[in-house]
């Protein structure tokens, strides 16, 4: 339970505005249905701006499984050859992202573009805004975590 | 700041400013992003000034130039001045703003700083203010304000900037 009203998570949570909530789910299902950016590069950026936010509900979460071994090396995804490179040039742009959205450059936003376009670049700069929102309000909200968190196994 | 733009808006004009802009590359979120903003504009129990107050505080600490130059016409005739405006800066605890309208700001520097460490007193003073409902109701407000300014300021193209733009809701 949060503190302010009985949810146990973010649906739970929001289920007190039923209208918003609706539109809400409607928009963040869109994320992982659209043919711009894979869904499982997606859920990297998501679990990498969890670690940076230190938050261990948005981390133990799964949205959508990926590759066995890319989940516990995350922190390592400069270097560990698991990371594909369209996943680097994502994770490298959702780290500045995460830090100082100021801060983000041209040549980041080239990097992602080169593989995925501006459609793909569009689509990941609209998904962090709503993951990064999702991960401040479970932190601010103080979410209890997971007592079944997932398992490494992904697709 | 970028000044050059890092994704090109669609080729095709709809007159909306959303749709016509960079997020228009994105069909298959569009709608429902617009179906969102205008839900939690429409749909909540705030009313669309005090709406108005968390988004530009946002707007002023994201540093989103798009987002700063804007003014909602629903919040301007719901009572939101520029006078008031004027108030929504770092100073704002010492302004003639109300305690409901300071904490608003306050809320809002909470999520956009340090949304782990709202502490124990101010929890207090926002559940002795707000609803449950209205609390939930600015969290998401604000998440999702967060979220358009950030993406703002990620694609670029943004100037130093802009003139006060009076605008109505996007449909």
């Amino acid at each position: 339970m949060n503190w302010l009203n009985s949810g146990t998570d973010h649906q739970s949570t929001i289920a007190v505005l039923p209208d918003i909530a609706a539109a809400y789910d409607t928009l963040y299902q869109s994320l992982w249905t659209q043919p711009h950016l894979p869904a499982q590069t997606l859920e990297l950026c998501r679990l990498r701006l969890a670690q940076l936010h230190r938050s261990t509900v948005e981390l133990q979460r799964q949205e959508y499984p990926v590759q066995e071994g890319k989940r516990e090396h995350l922190t390592h995804w400069d270097t560990d050859s698991r990371y594909s490179a369209l996943e680097r040039a994502c994770l490298a742009f959702t780290e500045v992202y995460a830090m100082d959205t100021q801060a983000i450059t041209d040549e980041l936003a080239e990097a992602v573009k080169l593989h995925v376009g501006d459609a793909g670049l569009v689509l990941l700069v609209e998904a962090l805004g709503i993951l990064d929102g999702r991960t401040r309000l479970s932190l601010l909200w103080q979410l209890p975590a997971s007592i079944h968190p997932p398992t490494a196994e992904g697709a | 700041m970028a000044s050059r733009p890092r994704a090109t808006n669609p080729q095709t004009s709809t007159g909306n400013m959303i749709a016509d802009s960079a997020l228009g590359l994105v069909p298959e979120t569009l709608s429902a992003y617009m179906a969102l903003n205008r839900k939690i504009w429409e749909s909540g129990p705030l009313p669309p000034a005090q709406i108005e107050i968390a988004r530009l505080r946002n707007a002023r600490k994201v540093n989103c130039v798009f987002c700063k130059s804007v003014r909602y016409d629903i919040a301007r005739a719901d009572g939101l001045s520029e006078d008031k405006v004027a108030m929504i800066q770092d100073d704002f605890r010492d302004s003639a703003l109300s305690q409901r309208e300071k904490l608003i700001i306050a809320f809002t520097d909470q999520i956009l700083i340090d949304p782990a460490g709202v502490s124990a007193s101010f929890k207090a003073e926002l559940l002795a203010e707000f609803k449950v409902e209205e609390l939930v109701h600015l969290s998401l407000a604000v998440a999702h304000f967060s979220g358009f300014s950030r993406c703002a300021v990620s694609l670029g193209g943004m100037p130093d900037e802009l003139p006060i733009m009076e605008i109505p809701l996007p449909q």
